[in-house]
């Protein structure tokens, strides 16, 4: 088994399972879908084994063009977007059947996981930016088979300025280093003013894939409208290349060394401003989160679509990513990384649970549903299990992560940062109870009444192993932690380990021990549940046998209550939420006249002024020759 | 361990006994403060155990589940507060976060019961109740935020010492927080500017819309508990904790009767009304005291 030690052919095998997955598909597409569980579970095998214990293969042969090497936050990554793509794949053969081209869907998906292996794996600049736009070209046919084009024009426009943001820095730091490799460029300190913009270049790659404010249009369109699986894949997945090169951006080109510079420069990296250690450009970038944060949240909080509202909670929850890493501080930064492992299994869970209520049902509406408890329970326990985590409520993963994250932001004294970051966390208990409430609780409504089943075992499956991992990374953080070597990832980036004291996660202002809270929580329950079972026995009475004030109401809609679930307070800021669309419009108005206008100059079917144009052209080539 | 688990339920379980005798002792001075006569002190226990012994109806196993899952967490999150200098459950985990976050599942718990009854009028207490929730916890969080930094702890007894050891409580060092935290503890108690998603006249008790029996009854206890963690946050974080339990009842009691009386003079807000009140007046107010606090202490030092 060697053979699967080496990255190289870890890619290349993931390629050909798409290509078998595309021809398997032609003839039978469930079949072709079968073929990416097993494509994707042999790829997840071989990168968490071999590369949790250190024992992957860097060479290249085959395609020497390619080069890879060794980095322990590559690997950290690529096993948490591989294991991501392998509990998506779960649900493939139940959705490959509703989509335009299923085989062509099958070979993308798996295509975009080589793609992303590709980006955590390389060590050189230039071939990442080839991965990274692997990964774009891929996922963007994948997001039109949900039906709309617009989202996948939307993702490509974005990602393209993403993608070309960051193959700017990288031709600036080769004339830097005069090489595109990465350890070159790591190990070199950059002192010239270039390495702000290339910093800037880098966050600005970064914010677009991660969709953060105010690069975020784009992400509740694809994730609201991609395929079920797809979106599940992009919010656990894919958007999490943006945290990774948010990542390199803020660790290794962060401009600390400058020192020929004066102005503006200079206040960038003043750091005595807050007295807090902090360069204003940090407080920069974390204010950008800190607005990610809140945005996410009030825009989440006031969807309908229930997948769209997990889009801008995913949003959310990369402005907490991004927090973490700009505070540069190894206890928040640990609590980044963990974010992005609790946020990836949380949001999957949360996506895949609402994509087997659509697929039962058809819609992802809120307003349209109620009362799929009755039917399908064993949805709404890993829904229930997901929503907790990410609103970081204990005994999930999404506390560790928050609490963590919480403590680098009070130790550095950020008021207003601290200040969003609280306000994403109780937001996020609004937005998370909404299709709790709305898709399980509730009335049963008629039209689905006895029409509803639980997913099938297959779907079933991943949602259970998300829900077990959501719980183990809750209650045993410092033993999940161990297991994906964060330790040995902070080091890498220079950055001290975090503190373990047996079972106790030292923090800056105490410690956290997460397993009695959550024994706790246990032995809570038990009290309550013998106290309940010791009572005499309920009797059980119908959702329609409620108060109604003295009212006769027999249709089970009027009782429902699921339709502008926080009206009073949508009203409040609604008039607020078009700003960056609109400016965005804008923006695309005036590219679009200042198209229009070199058109009606360079274009025309006017003889002359092509003539004279010609002319013009002609004597700037000239110039030196006649003059 | 074992002790320091025991111990913690006997802190839930005292927690319980010291509040619901308050809280009778409280629906009495409301009824003079009303020129009625009032119910007898232990009138809240009598509807309690009443609640426990009869036979009540469910809307389905979510209806009941939420009630265990809200009870259960309310009890571990009690157990993990400290009541005086000495008596504790767990030396180093009496983190605040535990307090703000454990306490959430209980709460996600009984809004998730109460959505499940399939009564509107309980869906509507829930979204008040978790908008509420949004309007007080950001501004009360910002200056807790500002303790922690200047105590160097986030353990509740680790501040309430520091305060004892400097002889300044942060009511008097935070006087803007004081005023801010206060506010935020009434409607974290659900007191009447802020008791819009309880609103009996108009949502026939919001979330509790449905319940009866044993299932409204363990609900009472739960209120009861999370009355006795949110008021014992507060005494700890701004009035220096106790060295004692006979300090720790007078200034719980002291608390939690200004916090009643001023409730009983005031009307109720309308939800919005509720957020903007927060967002407008007290987050600027926690933000200036932050600001003061955290950036312009070299000033008189």
């Amino acid at each position: 088994m060697d053979i699967f030690t080496n990255v190289e052919f870890i890619i290349l095998l993931t390629l050909g399972f798409g290509v078998i997955a595309y021809l398997v598909g032609r003839y039978n597409k469930t079949a072709g879908a079968f073929a990416t569980i097993i494509g994707t579970a042999i790829t997840f095998l071989a990168v968490a084994y071999y590369g949790l214990n250190g024992e992957l293969d860097f060479t290249a042969d085959l395609f020497p063009a390619f080069s890879y090497g060794f980095s322990n936050l590559g690997i950290f990554f690529a096993v948490i977007v591989s294991f991501i793509f392998l509990m998506v794949s779960f649900f493939n053969p139940y959705f490959v059947g509703k989509y335009k081209y299923p085989a062509l869907y099958s070979m993308l998906f798996m295509f975009s996981l080589a793609g992303a292996m590709g980006v955590f794996f390389t060590n050189d600049f230039l071939d990442m930016f080839f991965f990274f736009e692997f990964v774009v070209w891929t996922s963007l046919f994948l997001i039109p088979l949900g039906g709309s084009k617009k989202a996948a024009t939307m993702y490509y426009g974005f990602s393209a300025a993403g993608s070309f943001a960051l193959l700017f820095a990288i031709f600036m730091i080769q004339k830097e280093t005069g090489r595109f490799n990465m350890e070159t460029a790591f190990a070199h300190v950059f002192t010239t003013k270039q390495s702000v913009v290339i910093f800037f270049l880098f966050m600005f790659s970064g914010f677009a894939k991660l969709g953060a404010f105010p690069l975020h249009i784009w992400l509740p369109k694809v994730l609201g409208k991609a395929p079920d699986p797809i979106s599940a894949v992009f919010s656990g997945g894919l958007e999490k290349l943006g945290a990774f090169v948010a990542i390199i951006g803020i660790i290794r080109f962060m401009p600390m060394a400058i020192t020929d510079t004066a102005g503006l420069f200079a206040y960038l990296n003043a750091t005595a401003f807050l007295s807090n250690g902090m360069t204003l450009l940090q407080l920069i970038i974390g204010l950008l989160g800190a607005m990610t944060i809140v945005f996410g949240t009030l825009m989440a909080i006031r969807q309908d679509d229930a997948k769209k509202l997990l889009a801008y909670s995913s949003m959310s929850n990369g402005g907490y990513i991004l927090v973490a890493i700009v505070l540069m501080d190894s206890i928040t930064f640990s609590g980044g990384l963990y974010h992005i492992v609790a946020h990836a299994l949380a949001s999957t869970a949360a996506f895949l649970a609402i994509g087997a209520v659509s697929r039962q049902t058809g819609t992802t509406k809120m307003s349209e549903l109620g009362g799929h408890i009755h039917e399908m329970p064993i949805t709404y326990m890993v829904y229930l299990i997901a929503i907790i985590s990410m609103a970081g409520i204990p005994p999930m993963g999404g506390f560790i992560s928050k609490w963590l994250i919480f403590q680098g932001v009070i130790d550095k004294g950020l008021i207003v940062i601290g200040a969003a970051t609280f306000f994403g966390s109780i937001g996020s208990f609004l937005y998370v109870f909404r299709p709790l409430a709305a898709l399980f609780l509730g009335q049963q409504l008629p039209q689905f009444k006895d029409k509803v089943k639980e997913a099938p075992i297959l779907m079933l499956i991943p949602l259970l192993v998300l829900s077990a991992l959501n719980i183990v990374t809750g209650i045993f953080p410092i033993q999940s932690m161990r297991f994906l070597n964060i330790n040995a990832v902070l080091n890498e980036l220079g950055l001290q380990s975090l503190v373990f004291n047996g079972w106790t996660i030292a923090g800056h202002n105490g410690g956290l021990q997460a397993t009695l809270i959550a024994g706790m929580f246990g032995i809570g329950v038990v009290i309550a549940f013998v106290l309940f079972m010791l009572l005499k026995k309920s009797k059980q009475v119908g959702l329609m046998d409620t108060y109604t004030a003295g009212n006769f109401i027999y249709t089970e809609e009027l009782l429902h209550y699921s339709v502008d679930f926080y009206a009073p307070l949508e009203r409040l800021y609604e008039k607020y939420i078009n700003i960056m669309k609109n400016f965005y419009k804008s923006l695309a108005n005036k590219v679009k006249e200042f198209g229009r206008v070199t058109k009606y100059f360079f274009f025309t079917n006017k003889p002359e002024i092509t003539v004279f144009w010609i002319i013009v052209v002609i004597a700037f080539l000239l110039w030196g020759d006649i003059v | 361990m074992m002790v320091g688990i025991l111990t913690g339920f006997g802190v839930a379980l005292f927690g319980f006994v010291w509040q619901t005798s308050l809280g009778g002792i409280s629906r009495k001075v409301v009824a003079r403060l009303q020129k009625r006569y009032g119910p007898k002190w232990y009138q809240e226990f009598l509807d309690i155990f009443k609640l426990l012994s009869k036979r009540a109806t469910s809307h389905g196993w979510i209806f009941d589940l939420g009630v265990i899952m809200a009870l259960g967490g309310i009890i571990a999150t009690a157990a993990f507060m400290p009541v005086t200098n000495d008596i504790f459950a767990f030396a180093d985990f009496d983190n605040f976060f535990i307090y703000v976050y454990l306490i959430a599942v209980g709460m996600l718990g009984m809004a998730m019961s109460a959505s499940g009854s399939g009564n509107p009028l309980a869906s509507i207490g829930v979204m008040r109740a978790l908008t509420t929730m949004l309007a007080y916890e950001v501004p009360f969080m910002v200056i807790v935020m500002v303790i922690i930094k200047h105590a160097g702890t986030s353990s509740l007894r680790g501040i309430a010492m520091a305060q004892q050891d400097a002889g300044m409580w942060y009511m008097v060092a935070l006087p803007l927080g004081f005023i801010v935290a206060f506010i935020c503890l009434l409607g974290m108690l659900g007191k009447k500017p802020f008791e819009t998603y309880i609103a009996p006249a108009e949502l026939a008790s919001g979330p509790m819309v449905e319940y009866g029996g044993k299932q409204l009854g363990m609900l009472f206890i739960m209120h009861e508990i999370t009355v006795f963690i949110e008021v014992s946050l507060f005494v700890h974080l701004f009035l220096g904790g106790a060295e004692n339990i006979f300090v720790f009842l007078l200034k719980y009691f002291v608390v939690y009767s200004v916090a009643n009386l001023v409730s009983n003079v005031n009307g109720r807000f309308k939800i919005d009304q509720v957020v903007v009140f927060f967002y407008k007046w007290i987050l600027p107010l926690a933000m200036i005291q932050a600001f003061v606090a955290l950036y312009m202490n070299g000033w008189w030092n």
